[in-house]
Order: C-alpha cells, then sequence, then structure tokens
C-alpha cells in the first residue's frame, strides 16, 4: 500500500507544528522519520492515525484521497499505530488486549476467547514473535509489551505501521530483537513509519529518511547518502559534537556514602543487595546494567521514596535512610526520575510552575503570603530559553509539549536547584542529537561546579562517555566499580554476571 | 526539497470566524448546551401542553398556524423564566416612567431572588470543587452543612453580642462545624484508607439523625413549635438584608458578599498559595507529588477539612440570612445540588459562582413561569432544562460530536484540567 501526505499544515494556536509537510512513504519501505524535539514528528504521525484533524492538506493512500477523521477510519484504511506511551491495560492478559475494541463474538454476546487466542497465535507464528497469549501485561518486559501493541496493530490488518520512538524505553538487547521484528515485517510487504533519535538505527534500518525541523521537511535522503554527522547536522541546522569533551575528574571529599543497603521491591523480594559505595564531591559515578537489576529501587532509596530494609545511606555525614522524600531534597539531593510523565511531570499544569515543582519553599519563589508567580514565571522565561524548551510560552501546560521537550523540562528543573548530589536516572531519553549533546555539556558543567553525580542508564554509550567510575550492576549487587576506559567486551561480561576477578581489567 | 502539491485555500475573514467557532472551547460549550437545554424544554412544553400536541394531530392541514402557536407557547413560557430569574422589563418600563420605591423594589425582586437563593449554594459548590480539584470526592457537603448550621445556630442563640462580633463568631463555628466533620473522613482515609466517599456519605445519615435529635432536645427545641423548628436566630446575629427599606421581600442579604469573598478567596488558595498548589499537585498526579517531597496523607486532610469548613459555612448563610432557625430538613438539597454546582462550573471558582446563579435562576424563574403562564407550565420545567444543561456540560465529548467541534479532546475530562481563569 502506497500512503502519501500531501501540504500537510497543523496549528496550534499561533504555532506552526506542521507546515506543509510532504511524505511519501512506499510499500515495502522502513520510513524513518527524524527530526529536533518539537520538530513535528508525533503531531504528523497523530494526523495520519486520525488523533489530529489537519488545517490544511491532504492524506492519499494508493493515489486516492481519503478523510481520516478518528482512528477508526485509519485502522479502516490499514494504518496503525504503536505510541511511545503504550496504551494497554496492565491488568488483562495479552489476548484482552490484543482483541479490545474489536471482540469476536458468537453467538452474540459472548466473546469467543478460544478463537481470539487461536488468532493471535497465528499472527504471533507468521512474524516469529514470542509470546504466552495469556501473559497478564504489568508481569511483561517493556519490550515484550510493544510487540502486544505492534500484534495489535498487524490484528487489525495494518499495512502501514506507524512507530513513534519504540526504542526510547527498550534495553539495548530487546532494542536488537526489534530490529529482526522490523525487518521481518517489511519483508512480509508492510510498510513502516519509524522515529527515532538514535542516528545508528536509522542508518542500520532506514530505506528512506526523511528529516524534518521546525514542522518542515528539510531533506529526503537514505542511508547511502548519508552518515551519523551528516544527519545530525541536517536535524538540528549546525554542526554536533557527538562525543562529550569533558577534562579528568578532580574529585574532592565523600558526599554520599552508602553501606550496605538492602531494598525490596513491591512485591517484597529483595532487588538490592547488600550495596555499599560512596560518591565524591565532582565526579560522576554511572550506574550501568540490564534493565531490572536493581536500578530503579537502588534509585529510588537514595532518594527517599522507598525506605531501604537495612543499611545506612549519608549524605555529608548526615543520616538519611528512613527520613521522607522532602528531606532528602532539602538535604540537596536532585532527582531526575526514569519516568518522567508519572513520577516528574504534572502534566496539567504550565511549564513555569512545573520548573519549580519540588522548589516551592525555596526563598526565591515565595512571598509573605503564598507563592511568588512573578518570579516563578520570570525563572520559566529564562530556564525555557536555557535549555531550548520549545513551546509558544512558559504558560501552556506541559501536556502540549513533545516527547523530548518534556524531558528538557525536568532535567531544566533539577539542574537549577542548589544541589550536593544528583542522580538523574536515563537523563537524555527521548532528547534529539543536539539536546543531548547540550545536556551533556550542563551534566559534566555540573560536575565540575563540585556537585557529586550519578547517572543510571541503559545507554552503554551514555555510561562511558559521562562516568568517571562506572558501577556495573547485576542481580541487586554491584558487581564491580570501574574506570571507563574499560572495553565494551569486559563491560557486557560484568553487566551478564561475571565476577570482577574473571574478567581480565 | 517541498513541493507545494496543493495551494492553501485562501479564507474570507467571516469563514475564518466561522471555523474559529468550530474550535472546542468551555465558552462554546456552554452556550451550546444552553441551546440544547432550550430546545429540549420548548419540545417538553409542547408535548406536555394538551392544545399544542393536538394542534400537532392537524399539523398537515395548518403547518403554519400550528407551528405559530406552539413557538408563541415556548417563547412566553421562556419569557416569564427570564423574567421571573433575571429583570421584568414590564417593571423596569414602570420605574423608568415613574421612578419610586415600589417600582424599584419589584425590579430588583427577580434578581434577588435568584442571587439569594445562590448564596450558600455558591460557597457549598467551592468547597465541594476544592476537594474535586483535588481528586477527593467529598459526597458529605449535605452533612457538613447541617453541622456548620447547628454550631451557628448553637452560637447565635447562646450569645447576644454586637452583629460585628455574633456574626464573625457564628461563621467561625459554622466552619469549624462543617472541618470537623469533613476532616474526620480525612483522617480516616490518610491513615487507614478508609474510601472518603464511604465515610462522607455515611456521614450525611448520621447527620440527619443527628439533627433530628438535637431537634428535640429543650436546648434547641422552639418551646411550642409543632413543626419541629427550633429556636431563632436573634437579630443580632442574622446577616443583614440589603435592601429592606425598599421591600421586606427582598431577601438578598450580606451573604451574598461572603460568598464573593469565597470565590476569590479560593481563587487565591490554588492559585497563589502553597498549599493549594500542593493540593493540585496530589490531585492531578499523586506520584510526582511525592517525588517532589509531598506528603500526601497531610494534603488530603488539609483538602477535606478546608471543603467541610466552607460547606460549613453555607450552612450558617443559609441559616442567618434567610431562615433564622432549623428545621428537620434544613438546607434541603443545597449539599447535593453542590456537586452539581461544582461540576457545571467544572470545579473553578467563578465557574462555580455563575453555575450557582444558574441554579438560582432556574428556580426563581421555574416558579415565575408556572406562577404566570396561562396553560400552567410546571415548576419542574426549568428543572428539566436545568438538568439538559447540566447533562451536556458533563459530557462535552457528546456536544463536541453532535456539532462536529474540533480539537475538542482537552475538553473531555470532568475534574478540568488546564490553567486557572
Ligand atoms: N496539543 C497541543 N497543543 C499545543 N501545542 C502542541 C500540542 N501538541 C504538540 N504541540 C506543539 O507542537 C510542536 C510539535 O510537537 P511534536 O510532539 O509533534 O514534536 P516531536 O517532533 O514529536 O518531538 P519529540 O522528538 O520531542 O517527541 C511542539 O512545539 C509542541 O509543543
Ligand atoms: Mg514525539
Amino acid at each position: 500500500m502506497k500512503l502519501e501526505l500531501r501540504g500537510i499544515t497543523k496549528r496550534f494556536g499561533t504555532l506552526v507544528a506542521n507546515h506543509d509537510v510532504n511524505l511519501v512513504v512506499n510499500p515495502g519501505e522502513i520510513h524513518c522519520l527524524l527530526g529536533e524535539n518539537g520538530a513535528g514528528k508525533s503531531t504528523l504521525m497523530n494526523i495520519l492515525y486520525g488523533l489530529l484533524i489537519p488545517d490544511e492538506g491532504q492524506i492519499l493512500i494508493d493515489d486516492e484521497v481519503v478523510t481520516i477523521r478518528d482512528p477508526k477510519d485509519a485502522v479502516g484504511h490499514g494504518v496503525g499505530m504503536v505510541h511511545q506511551h503504550f496504551m494497554l491495560i496492565p491488568v488483562f492478559n495479552v489476548v484482552d488486549n490484543v482483541i479490545l475494541g474489536s471482540e469476536p463474538v458468537k453467538p452474540w454476546p459472548v466473546i469467543d476467547y478460544k478463537a481470539a487466542a487461536a488468532r493471535l497465535l497465528d499472527l504471533a507464528n507468521e512474524y516469529n514473535f514470542e509470546i504466552d497469549p495469556q501473559a497478564t501485561i504489568e508481569n511483561l518486559p517493556i519490550g515484550t509489551q510493544q510487540r502486544v501493541e505492534i500484534l495489535k496493530a498487524l490484528s487489525h490488518h495494518a499495512s502501514v505501521l506507524i512507530l513513534d520512538e519504540p526504542t526510547a524505553v527498550l534495553t539495548p538487547q530487546e532494542t536488537d530483537a526489534f530490529m529482526v521484528i522490523l525487518r521481518s515485517l517489511k519483508e512480509s510487504g508492510k510498510s513502516i513509519i519509524f522515529i527515532t533519535h538514535k542516528l545508528r538505527e536509522v542508518l542500520a534500518l532506514a530505506d528512506v529518511i526523511t528529516v524534518m525541523r521546525l514542522g518542515e521537511v528539510v531533506g529526503v535522503t537514505t542511508p547511502a547518502q548519508a552518515d551519523e554527522r551528516k544527519l545530525a547536522t541536517m536535524m538540528v541546522g549546525r554542526d554536533v559534537n557527538l562525543m562529550v569533551d569533558k577534562a579528568p575528574a578532580s574529585p574532592g571529599e565523600v558526599v554520599l556514602d552508602v553501606r550496605g543497603i538492602y531494598v525490596e521491591d513491591e512485591r517484597g523480594l529483595t532487588s538490592v543487595k547488600n550495596v555499599s559505595f560512596e560518591v565524591r564531591a565532582g565526579e560522576i559515578l554511572a550506574v550501568a546494567g540490564v534493565q531490572g537489576n536493581g536500578q530503579t529501587e537502588l534509585v529510588e532509596a537514595l532518594t527517599g521514596m522507598r525506605r531501604p530494609s537495612a543499611g545506612r545511606i549519608t549524605l555529608n555525614g548526615v543520616e538519611l535512610a528512613g527520613e521522607p522524600v522532602r528531606r532528602f531534597l532539602d538535604a540537596g539531593i536532585g532527582h531526575v526520575p526514569e519516568d518522567r510523565q508519572r513520577y516528574g511531570l504534572v502534566p496539567t499544569l504550565s511549564i513555569s510552575d512545573n520548573l519549580v515543582l519540588d522548589q516551592l519553599d525555596d526563598p526565591r519563589f515565595r512571598r509573605r503570603f503564598g507563592r511568588n508567580l512573578k518570579a516563578i514565571k520570570n525563572n520559566g522565561v529564562q530556564l525555557v530559553e536555557r535549555y531550548d524548551i520549545r513551546a509558544q510560552s512558559e504558560e501552556v501546560a506541559v501536556s502540549a509539549l513533545s516527547g523530548g521537550n518534556q524531558q528538557k523540562v525536568v532535567m531544566a528543573r533539577e539542574l537549577s536547584r542548589e544541589l550536593k548530589l544528583l542522580i538523574c536516572s536515563q537523563p537524555t531519553r527521548g532528547l534529539d542529537v543536539g539536546s543531548v549533546e547540550f545536556m551533556h555539556r550542563q551534566i559534566v558543567a555540573i560536575r565540575d561546579s563540585g556537585v557529586a553525580v550519578i547517572i543510571v542508564s541503559s545507554e552503554l554509550d551514555e555510561v562511558v562517555a559521562l562516568g568517571d567510575r562506572i558501577a556495573v550492576l547485576y542481580d541487586g549487587d554491584i558487581q564491580a566499580i570501574v574506570p571507563p576506559t574499560t572495553s565494551r567486551e569486559e563491560l557486557g561480561l560484568l553487566m551478564a554476571g561475571a565476577r570482577a576477578e574473571q574478567v581480565t581489567l | 526539497m517541498t513541493t507545494t502539491a496543493t495551494q492553501p485555500a485562501r479564507l474570507g475573514p467571516l469563514m475564518r470566524l466561522a471555523l474559529r467557532a468550530r474550535h472546542a472551547n468551555m465558552f462554546i460549550v456552554l452556550v451550546l448546551a444552553l441551546f440544547v437545554g432550550l430546545i429540549f424544554g420548548g419540545i417538553m412544553i409542547v408535548v406536555t401542553t394538551p392544545i399544542l400536541l393536538n394542534s400537532w394531530s392537524h399539523a398537515f392541514s395548518h403547518p403554519g398556524a400550528t407551528i405559530a402557536s406552539s413557538f408563541n407557547t415556548v417563547w412566553f413560557a421562556y419569557e416569564q423564566l427570564f423574567q421571573g430569574a433575571v429583570v421584568n422589563f414590564h417593571a423596569l418600563r414602570m420605574l423608568i416612567d415613574n421612578p419610586s420605591k415600589v417600582n424599584l423594589a419589584t425590579v430588583l425582586t427577580p434578581l434577588s431572588g435568584t442571587l439569594t437563593y445562590a448564596t450558600p449554594l455558591i460557597v457549598a459548590g467551592l468547597g465541594l470543587a476544592i476537594g474535586f480539584r483535588s481528586s477527593l470526592f467529598n459526597i458529605g457537603g449535605q452533612g457538613q452543612v447541617v453541622a456548620g448550621g447547628v454550631l451557628a445556630l448553637l452560637v447565635a442563640f447562646s450569645f447576644h453580642l454586637t452583629p460585628l462580633v455574633q456574626v464573625p463568631l457564628e461563621i467561625l463555628a459554622a466552619m469549624l462545624g462543617g472541618a470537623l466533620l469533613a476532616g474526620l473522613a480525612g483522617v480516616l482515609k490518610a491513615y487507614t484508607g478508609a474510601h472518603e466517599v464511604i465515610v462522607t456519605m455515611m456521614s450525611n445519615y448520621t447527620m440527619t439523625l443527628v439533627l433530628g435529635y438535637l431537634l428535640i432536645q429543650s436546648l434547641f427545641a422552639r418551646p411550642g413549635a409543632r413543626d419541629g423548628a427550633s429556636k431563632a436566630v436573634g437579630a443580632t446575629g442574622q446577616l443583614p438584608y440589603f435592601f429592606s427599606h425598599l421591600s421586606a421581600s427582598l431577601l438578598l442579604n450580606f451573604g451574598f458578599v461572603i460568598a464573593v469573598i469565597a470565590v476569590i478567596a479560593v481563587q487565591w488558595f490554588f492559585k497563589r498559595s502553597k498549599t493549594g498548589f500542593e493540593l493540585l499537585m496530589v490531585g492531578q498526579n499523586p506520584d510526582a507529588a511525592r517525588v517532589a517531597g509531598i506528603f500526601s496523607k497531610r494534603s488530603i486532610i488539609i483538602c477535606l477539612t478546608l471543603a467541610g469548613s466552607l460547606l460549613g459555612l453555607a450552612g450558617m448563610l443559609e441559616l442567618t440570612g434567610v431562615d433564622h432557625f432549623i428545621t428537620p430538613n434544613f438546607g434541603g438539597s443545597y449539599g447535593f445540588d453542590a456537586i452539581t454546582v461544582a461540576l457545571l462550573g467544572r470545579n473553578k471558582p467563578w465557574g462555580v459562582f455563575f453555575g450557582a446563579i444558574f441554579f438560582g435562576a432556574m428556580f426563581t424563574g421555574g416558579e415565575a413561569m408556572q406562577a404566570f403562564t396561562p396553560t400552567n407550565i410546571q415548576f419542574s420545567l426549568a428543572q428539566v432544562i436545568q438538568a439538559v444543561v447540566v447533562f451536556c456540560v458533563a459530557t462535552p465529548a457528546l456536544l463536541i460530536e453532535a456539532f462536529r467541534l474540533r480539537d475538542g479532546a482537552h475538553l473531555v475530562s470532568t475534574t478540568g484540567s488546564g490553567g486557572w481563569l
């Protein structure tokens, strides 16, 4: 099926999110959509999927103009979409989620679960997906949940599949599996529109690459004609330094001292076991590890969200374990949570308000009675400018921001606080290459100003680029703390559970 | 690299305005809701008036006359509704021709009735909106109104101080009453997880029974009263009427000013105060609030306590502004109507204000309509219109779909997202 978008324009008030965008997707093609945060990629895809109505322009399928007013129309025309934030019901099982909205009934009104499960398995076999139809969604890893979303789209006979930043939340291993899936979908003649900020994936997968900037298409190219550097320049409109420049750290005294902590997860299983380490002023400790080896619980313990069942957490000599979150914040701990939408933002509030969410008591933002709205607004104006948050103004609700710009809001807020220790989980998730470069420089600058920094990232590149020391977490325990010069193979072995002494260092 | 496939159509300014009007916003939704309500009410009038209904069975022979008579009847009824609720044009003309105290009083009567009815409802609606904004469903408005009214009454007949002291004392007592009752639900929710809907609902029943008990105690009961009425609030404890020098039937009183102050205070609270902001955070995204160091147990208790104090105040306004004594069904259905008012006002302070006034208008206007239409259109028709309007506002998705408005997704949430007015 050939798909064409012609002259699409979409405005939000005075902001032009898409301006006269043209896009052609041929059958059996993987078409990568690349562009800065806020360039209008998600908007364009939401238009194609009927979630937004364009102000101008047409959608053509096999050279015929079609009207798509809502997702039902889109599905009817063979368009499927997997959103960056999954739309699955966590307590339902795989079959339930896939048939939701188009339940096979026989006889009415009884749902024919057996037929549904059989169909699902057929479909999964066709594309070599491994999936248990009866598994409950919330117990599945993110990568598998994503497969369920893809299956759901395929079960509606989608011949064009839109994937909005599917790899942002995947581990490197899951990403590899995902690329295999994409290729097999392509083999079977499906067209795929794929949005990502990871240039390496683009070069590995794309047949055609369309680059957007400020709502317009600025170029169409192919992997053969481009490389990472060239793509980055096309996107951002300037040269991007893909490496992190940083001087060697000059660590000061110990800021954070963690001694023998044990942390339990929701199910009561011990997911952090007897972990001890310290972080000094002016250094970056990067935590590497395959997702699910205790990173989440460790960060939750270090930020006061979860009380460790044993052990001590001291910041500049003050014991914090078991104290409320407020005390951790007041002690000077900044926290960029992994799931920004759930833990980092209040989407209905404005950008300015979100930029002071955890600083309500800061004298800068208070008056004798109540909050100092003027100062909060000024702060918003400044940070929006400084962190290049793309928005109509600092007064708009955060929910109207693009994914990457939401991430910038959280980063801007935490980096602008008076800090002793900064803890960032996935600091650059969803950011474009230009913003990644900028954030990395900010994190290094914070380090150089004498703040202790902990970075948790599933991107090995980021861990190696930022860390002054790298702690490898495996099964809730620190396998080893190694220098950033350690080879990737060695890091890989450590992450897979090899003991430090088994790895030649 | 882009090629312009289609020339964007040039639009005239009028066309552009029409397109703009199709973009969903709250104002348009309200106007459409009122429109739908009035149309629906019109149909109800025709259907329930036998003469009109009969005329429709001959509609084929005299289509013009049939439509005209139906239209005239409906128009006349709505004219009465409006004149009974806002201003009577006939009286206005008399006043202009002949300015006098009596004529001025007649002109003011409808609006005074509307605002008087709305006064306690504004404050009660605000109280509930505070809870809803923070995702706490306090449906114990009725009980909290009663608690406030009872404590205010206790103060009212226990002391006989100058009004400047007496009235504020009554206010404090009433707010304390409502706050204690709702705060209890807050404490139970925060520390035991008891759901506030259950606890507050039960407190309504409890307060009804407590009120019944109190009214037969000699402390409260009025000697010799057969309707179970309580002792009355003395002259110094009453809220002064604004227009008592014009006519005794102008009941608008100082309570309305208190209600406006409450609106401004709640507006300030959410926009400016730290606590209000924290409540919004906890209500909209409790997880993010926790990461930002906000102690949600405390927020829950504060929120319900504040909500209760406003509902208690509503009870005081009802007591000292209009009735001056308490009967077993004190407060009418204010506690529940206030839920609807909060919904209608989308939980925003000025929204609640106008929502309550709309309720007041439909009440006083409805009475006028029943009294002055020759075919005796029922009072409940006003309530039908009111219900349809509320229904439409509560389900903007329906209007957005029916009138094909664009980009209405942001309106389709009942907690009312987005910025403050
Ligand atoms: N509902 C909305 N109301 C107002 N502005 C919006 C809305 N949705 C998107 N925008 C704006 O439109 C622009 C494009 O956003 P979009 O989400 O399409 O960007 P994107 O290319 O997907 O970026 P990212 O890589 O960060 O996800 C942004 O500036 C955003 O703020
Ligand atoms: Mg996006």
